[in-house]
């Protein structure tokens, strides 16, 4: 029954006290200290128990797997476009073609990502027939294929350094991501459109955004070390008289029937779109 | 002015007539004028204040919190033109739509439980006695009409305002208008001017303590005076109910909990620079984990449940306060006759042939097993047939014997059931052996005696039957029959006469001699002219047949009721108005004094001592009197309450039934008490919990109890108890299962915080678990069967026995919860590695997971995943932590069935609703999984079918683990593992 008064503030403050701190019988927080020991030793033995069967448990998960494949991959049967540089802000290049300062990263984060693509750093790649599917099933080491710097011309960064944004013809490199056993089918290649006509003029490295058939499939990080994914170079050249405006961009990857470009979803599967600005 | 009007004017002024009352038609216009005499009933909290209560009650403001967050963030979100803002404007529709959804649920529950406490009150509505038509009728009192003539007598409540006419030591309770605590006296006489001081008005809701009146109805419904004083209609409090507050305390733990995490975690991730924003959708997802949003839905249901299978066994309970009290009794006070008895007189021994011979008492007899071949039976069965003047009343040839309604006291109606039940048609037999002559019973004979022609034509004998106080039978006896023969009576065979006389009277029974005598032919023929006021015939040197003795026999539920409660902690003391010694055989025999144990008389008797010199310690029972507990000081009544086990208070006065109860308090002891009379409503209020008789009670009684028992049996008392524990009992189980999810659900927010990995389990999965899968088996634990022990504890400890207390929410929280949060972790690895996400790859990811521009994510094998791969994933991760919960929780389910008993003691199948719990839980998650599973926003993704056995050994685990807690808890009663273990 509810018929007790309620308890004055002093009265309830002191029973606070004496809950924390019992000094009669010694008890904290309604514990003594051997309790509060035993308690927590119960804890330490319980969570250690639980914590050992979970190392346990994921070790034996982790024995499962192969270090080479992943047991499933069919959350990605079909890759996605991705550009570089790729802007902080979404997806939008913002440059002055006379500012240098304007677009250094850009220049920057182009240079470093083709670092990989050196000559120096191909010794090891081998040259393959290229139109053709490149299966190595059989062999234990897996030979990557070269991807000559010298296919991307005008956008390899050797002629102009600045990989055209100081000429108003800025260079975006499209790759195809990663995807261990994809063989695509067909002749895939990197299309590219603007939606405002005659802004822009788009040419391709290697000539039709072509991506050879030679590069695929990939097998994995630990099988394929040196494996180098190959690149399609997009220049853009604007027009000057669409400078200041925001051009946008969309590439496709066309001509293969097993590379999905329409996903309603993934607005980034085998397609990717971006925006240009440049000032002068 | 009624009051100081003649009979005669009041007659002409009401149009009525003091002898034949109204007229039904006149009554009936009446009515349609006045309306029913009933007050308004005080103005209810509007509909809708009670519907806005239960949308801002409990856990509802958190979810609006979370709600309103959500809104401000999708708001913050726009406002900044991110790319997905709609997801958390959806999130704040779901909470909102989840508030509103268990809002209206608990809206209708209450609505429902309050139907159904109404309907308990109109199943007892109050009746008065009229005079209509020149009839007296029993009306329901709502049907009464100014001008009615009513009659009133002790006990009853007065259905209207009345002015009386005639009365007979009336007197009033008129406390609930007056505020005086006396009765006070009603006449006839005007003796006041001020209606309220004169005596010759008795007011509407006051009650009639003693005597008997009759009065003409002056006032009804609202224009009575206690209609007019309106403060007192509306002025019933409503006060707390002990479940209400455990359910607060529960709701302010939770709640505690919820914000106290979610606060800390709010401060460490803006400390660990997150942003703002995310962080109150952190704060979010926390509380949307904490709160157990099905629960009070649950145990709103739990509690109709009761409701109804309490009123099922008898036990109508005006509030659920009561049942919940009733579960933590600790003493019954228990009246006898009626209660513990069944409120009738029946034959239990027969004596003859210098043997004592047992007849069966029990409620449904339909034939007597002793021995009745001997030629004395014969003989004792004509007298008990033929010297009886009870009658059945006509019109009652189908039902049992036992069930007929007889005309006559309450011995010659037992020896009348008892003859019917072993001739049968006794009124036939009587017929045949045609009475000629008798002297009824009275207080100076001490004998009741007929004279018979036989049913033998041959013999024109006269018989002549008596029966009466057996030692005023036997002075009339020269002779005794033996085997049908008779015998001189000497001394031997008075002696044995004796003996069971003895006997059958030490087992308080009412004992009954019955002799006869054939009369000479020669002496009285045909035509003798027999005159029983000159009594010329002969009342002596009669032939002494045999005895009857007759009790009131317990009730055959009763023993096993009193054991149940014996070992359940409960005392039962007994308390009734008859002798000692019939209290004491009849203690006995329902095992309110157990086979063993003795009173100080018993012991002094055993001893050959006085009473005097008798250690009183080792009398474990005790029989007071009426008259001892008057002189009694409140210390020594408190000595026998405290020192005996088993009391019987014999001869007492209902007054003393108060005293005792005060005494009982007085221990520390719950108090139930039982009571019919007016006298005993003090009593029962003072109680814990009143108990008022059904059929016996009066409607003071009523009014006054907290429980009516529809069949006055004690045994539905302790169904009463038991019901009240198992409430209890698996209201702490349903508590226990819905907490423990939570923690699986939470840890999920603070691992992804803290360790930055993928989001583990989205806020709508989490609603999908607390409103989808888990709600029909927490509902399903309160169609648990009650485990071995409930009756076998001691009552609950109302300030101690908390409904949540800390061992349950640290053994679901702690242990159980974590156990389940390893399993679903596990789970969530899995599905992340195999699809290449390594669980070292997913420390720290969460920034560049979540970032919508990066969609070129590497994973453990070198792959590269765009966004929406990734969400897809998470997604999938959802799926599979949510199976995984709802796995484990299956093993949570089986582990609540029971606190202690193992559960195979309690039997995998024996509640069958926990199936449905279980498959229902499962075929959710699979529809939710499989059917749902490509509607993008639900987040539900179809799963692997691999996945939902990952966790199968951690619900394994849960099991063994829960087992081996019980078996430690059975095994060491008291030890640290009970103390600590059990909830």
């Amino acid at each position: 029954m509810s018929k007790e008064a309620k308890k004055p503030f002093r009265q309830s403050m002191a029973e606070w006290r004496q809950f924390v701190y019992n000094p009669n019988s010694g008890e904290f927080l309604g514990r003594t200290a051997k309790s509060w020991g035993l308690i927590l030793l119960f804890y330490l033995v319980f969570y250690g128990f639980l914590a050992a069967l979970f190392t346990f448990t994921m070790w034996v998960m982790l024995q499962t797997l192969s270090s080479d494949i992943p047991k499933y991959r069919d959350r990605i049967s079909s890759p996605g476009l991705m550009i570089s540089p790729k802007p902080d802000t979404a997806l939008e290049f913002y440059f002055n073609k006379s500012d240098a300062q304007s677009y250094a990263e850009y220049v920057s984060t182009l240079r470093k990502f083709l670092e990989s693509y050196d000559d120096s750093k191909q010794s090891q790649n081998i040259n393959c027939t290229p139109g053709r599917i490149f299966d190595q099933n059989d062999v234990a080491v897996k030979k990557a294929c070269r991807f000559n710097l010298s296919e991307l011309g005008q956008c390899s960064g050797k002629e102009d350094k600045t990989f055209g944004y100081s000429k108003g013809t800025p260079c975006v490199l499209v790759k195809m991501n990663r995807i261990i056993g994809l063989k695509p089918e067909g002749e895939p290649h990197i299309h590219c459109t603007s939606k405002e006509e005659g802004m822009v003029e788009i040419n391709y490295f290697p000539p039709e955004g072509l991506i050879d058939l030679m590069y695929f499939p990939y097998y994995g990080k630990s099988l394929h070390a040196h494996y180098l994914q190959p690149l399609v170079a997009v220049q853009l050249a604007i027009n000057s008289s669409s400078t200041k405006e925001e051009i946008a961009i969309e590439c496709k990857i066309l001509g293969s029937p097993n590379l999905k470009n329409e996903d309603d979803r993934d607005k980034f599967l085998g397609r990717i779109a971006f925006k240009v600005q440049m000032t002068e | 002015d009624d009051h100081k009007l003649s009979t005669s004017e009041l007659e002409e002024k009401y149009g009525t007539s003091i002898d034949k009352g109204l007229s039904s038609a006149r009554a009936a216009e009446i009515l349609a004028r006045d309306g029913p005499n009933s007050l308004t009933p005080p103005k209810a909290t509007p509909e809708i204040v009670k519907f806005l209560k239960q949308m801002v009650g409990g856990f509802s403001i958190l979810l609006w919190i979370g709600a309103v967050f959500s809104w401000i963030s999708f708001g913050i979100q726009l406002a900044q033109g991110a790319e997905s803002p709609f997801d958390n404007l959806y999130l704040g529709v779901v909470l909102a739509l989840v508030v509103i959804l268990t809002g209206i649920f608990a809206y209708y529950q209450e609505a429902k439980s309050t139907n159904i406490m109404a309907s308990f009150s109109k199943m007892i509505p109050q009746q008065a006695l009229v005079i209509r038509d020149a009839e007296k009728k029993e009306l329901p009192a709502d049907q009464l009409v100014v001008g009615d003539i009513v009659e009133i007598k002790g006990g009853d409540r007065i259905p209207a305002d009345i002015r009386l006419l005639f009365t007979q030591g009336c007197k009033v309770d008129n406390s609930s208008l007056t505020g005086e605590s006396e009765p006070q006296s009603r006449s006839c006489d005007f003796t006041h001017e001020n209606p309220l001081e004169t005596r010759n008005i008795a007011f509407y809701s006051t009650t009639c303590v003693e005597g008997t009146a009759t009065g003409i109805v002056i006032n009804t419904g609202d224009r009575t005076i206690i209609g007019r004083i309106a403060s007192l209609a509306s002025g019933v409090g409503n006060e707390k109910t002990p479940i209400a507050i455990e359910i607060e305390h529960f709701v302010y733990l939770v709640a505690g909990v919820a914000i106290s995490i979610g606060v800390l975690f709010f401060i460490i991730s803006v400390s660990m620079r997150y942003k703002i924003l995310d962080s109150i959708i952190f704060l979010i997802g926390i509380i949307v984990a904490n709160v157990p949003e099905g629960l009070l839905a649950t145990v709103t249901v739990s509690l109709s449940l009761t409701a109804k299978r309490m009123a099922k066994k008898n036990c109508l309970v005006k509030n659920l306060e009561a049942v919940e009290t009733l579960g933590s009794t600790s003493i019954i006070c228990s009246d006898k006759t009626g209660t513990l008895t069944q409120n009738r007189m029946t034959v239990a021994h027969l004596w003859f042939d210098n043997q004592i011979y047992s007849a069966d008492t029990s409620e449904d007899q339909t034939t007597q097993p002793f021995d009745q071949s001997s030629p004395s039976w014969t003989a004792l069965s004509k007298i008990v047939t033929l010297c009886n003047r009870a009658e059945f009343r006509p019109g009652q040839e189908n039902l049992p014997i036992m069930k007929r309604v007889v005309v006559g006291d309450a011995s010659e109606t037992a020896l009348l059931k008892f003859a019917e039940v072993i001739l049968g048609d006794v009124m036939n037999i009587r017929a045949r052996n045609k009475k000629v002559a008798e002297i009824p019973f009275n207080s100076t004979n001490k004998f009741q005696l007929s004279i018979h022609e036989t049913d033998d034509p041959n013999d024109k004998r006269f018989l002549l039957v008596m029966k009466g106080a057996p030692e005023r039978i036997l002075e009339r006896c020269s002779t005794i029959m033996i085997n049908g023969k008779e015998e001189p009576l000497d001394s031997e065979k008075a002696e044995a006469f004796q003996t069971a006389y003895m006997e059958l009277g030490g087992m308080g029974e009412r004992v009954l001699g019955f002799c006869h005598l054939y009369l000479p032919e020669n002496e009285f023929p045909d035509t003798y002219p027999f005159d029983t006021d000159s009594m010329n015939f002969p009342t002596s040197n009669l032939c002494f047949v045999g005895l009857l003795s007759m009790i009131d026999p317990p009730r055959s539920t009763v023993p096993d009721a009193v054991s149940k409660c014996r070992s359940a902690g409960i005392k039962v003391i007994m308390v009734t108005g008859d002798h000692p010694i019939t209290a004491k055989a009849i203690a006995k025999s329902v095992g309110i004094i157990s086979a063993t144990s003795e009173t100080v008389e018993d012991i002094a008797k055993r001893l050959n001592i006085p009473v005097e010199q008798v250690n009183r310690r080792e009398a474990t029972a005790a029989v007071v009197n009426g008259m001892e507990l008057k002189d009694m000081s409140l210390q020594q009544l408190d000595e026998i309450l405290s020192n005996h086990s088993e009391i019987v208070f014999a001869r007492t006065s209902p007054q003393q039934k108060l005293i005792i109860v005060e005494g009982c308090q007085r221990q520390g002891a719950v108090v139930a008490v039982t009571g019919d009379g007016v006298n005993d409503s003090p009593a029962l209020k003072k109680a814990d919990i009143g108990i008022a008789m059904g059929i016996a009670g009066s409607d003071a009684a009523k009014n006054a109890a907290d429980m009516v028992l529809l069949d006055d049996n004690f045994a539905s008392i302790v169904t009463g108890v038991e019901e009240g524990r198992l409430i209890f009992d698996n209201l702490k189980k349903t508590i226990a299962y819905t907490l423990t999810k939570n923690i699986a659900e939470l840890c999920p927010f603070l691992i992804y915080i803290i360790a930055s990995i993928p989001m583990p389990i989205g806020t709508i999965t989490i609603l999908f678990i607390d409103l989808g899968t888990d709600i029909i088996p927490s509902v399903a634990l309160a169609y648990e069967k009650a485990e071995s022990d409930i009756m076998n504890r001691r009552p609950r400890n109302k300030r101690k026995d908390r409904l949540v207390n800390e061992q349950l929410a640290v053994y679901s929280y702690l242990q159980i919860g974590i156990m389940q949060s390893v399993g679903a972790f596990v789970t969530y690895f899995t599905v992340y590695a195999e699809q290449g996400f390594l669980p070292s790859t997913l420390l720290g990811v969460r920034v560049n997971w979540e970032n919508n521009a990066s969609n070129d994510f590497e994973d453990s094998y070198g792959q590269e995943w765009t966004k929406y791969q990734r969400m897809y994933l998470q997604w999938t991760g959802y799926t599979a932590f949510f199976v995984s919960i709802t796995i484990q929780q299956v093993a949570d389910l089986i582990i609540r069935k029971t606190r202690r008993n193992s559960i195979f003691q309690q039997g995998l199948f024996r509640n069958k609703v926990i199936w449905v719990g279980i498959f229902s839980q499962i075929g959710i998650a699979l529809i939710l999984t499989y059917g749902l599973g490509h509607v993008t926003a639900l987040n539900f993704t179809p799963l692997r079918f691999q996945y939902w056995f990952v966790a199968v050994p951690f619900a394994i685990l849960i099991w063994v683990y829960d087992e081996v807690r019980k078996l430690f808890i059975r095994r060491y009663p008291g030890s640290w593992w009970d103390k600590n273990m059990y909830y």
